[in-house]
């Protein structure tokens, strides 16, 4: 701003604050709005969450441990797969009381595995697109 | 015991909301939401529009939260924020670019002569009170005016100053109780 453009009481008249009378109905909806994209924010986060879990259990519960000759001694080899065999009835009943007792994750072919964790990757993909495109 | 909020500094609140305060960030929304608003009205927004933009604004000065330094005040940085969504906006529109003369404003003369701020900018041509809003409302220097808006720069400083012009002018018939007044501060 050059000089002979300074103008200070134009300068103050700026810097007055106009009397809004609807200003608590505008601050409440903008605490409304970061509410909502918070709840959301929580959603996305937790859904995001479980499936990843649901991925790493099952691939955890279909793991080949012993034919892959990577664990060296059988009882070694025997113990663990004796605890996947726990872990798999252990998740399948939590699932049964979610209601999701017909997901077998024992089940679940790599294929099946593959198109779950793509789809989880394009919708996290999708949102941060979308986010990007609110913030340019 | 905790200081209540209103007791609290811009900066301190929004070092909170960077933490994900939303009570702390709800107070300065409180605090400046009328400024950011009347600026983007000041701008030539009709005021549904200055309200969806300042509300983006504020949603979006919260996601940023942590980026705000203090170095500026709170309110500066907002209406900082607001400004850039509001030419975003208008740019889609490309309404910035319409020709001065094609777009003189008309506004009549104030018959008791009790001219304030807003009613002086209606005088202004859009370009005119658009950069003459985001110089002197927004605090932006010429040269980011000029970026923003896809302008040369000796148009922006045309339009600010014959912006600034229109307004004294506007401004000058009662001195006394308009600039007058404010002058007697110091």
């Amino acid at each position: 701003m050059s000089a002979d453009e300074f103008d200070p009481a134009i300068e103050r008249l700026f810097a007055r604050t106009p009397s809004m009378p609807d200003a608590p109905l505008f601050t409440a909806q903008v605490e409304q709005r970061l509410q909502k994209g918070s709840s959301l924010r929580a959603v996305a986060l937790g859904l995001a969450g479980v499936i990843g879990g649901v991925v790493a259990v099952s691939e955890l519960l279909t793991v080949n441990i012993a034919g892959e000759g990577v664990v060296a001694g059988d009882a070694l080899g025997e113990g663990m797969r004796s605890a996947s065999v726990n872990a798999q009835t252990a998740v399948q009943s939590g699932l049964d009381q979610f209601g999701l007792g017909t997901l077998e994750l024992g089940s679940m072919n790599g294929m099946q595995l593959f198109w779950i964790v793509a789809g989880a990757l394009i919708a996290v993909a999708a949102a941060g697109v979308v986010r990007l495109s609110q913030e340019v | 015991m905790t200081q209540p909020l209103v007791d609290r500094h811009d900066v301190e609140l929004a070092a909170l909301a960077a933490a994900g305060g939303r009570r702390e960030f709800g107070e300065l929304v409180r605090r400046h939401g009328s400024a950011v608003r009347g600026l983007l009205r000041r701008m030539g927004a009709q005021p549904s529009l200055a309200d969806d933009i300042a509300q983006d604004a504020f949603i979006q000065a919260f996601e940023r939260c942590a980026e705000f330094r203090g170095e500026g005040t709170f309110a500066a940085w907002v209406k900082r924020i607001a400004a850039r969504l509001y030419i975003k906006r208008i740019a889609k529109e490309a309404r910035y670019v319409a020709e001065i003369e094609n777009d003189e404003a008309s506004a009549a003369p104030d018959p008791a002569g009790l001219v304030d701020l807003d009613e002086a900018l209606k005088a202004l041509s859009e370009p005119e009170r658009l950069c003459v809003s985001l110089c002197h409302g927004a605090g932006m220097a010429h040269s980011e005016i000029a970026t923003a808006l896809n302008l040369p720069l000796g148009t922006v400083k045309s339009h600010v100053k014959r912006g600034l012009d229109k307004l004294r002018a506007r401004l000058q018939p009662e001195p006394a109780q308009t600039l007058g007044r404010t002058q007697h501060v110091g």
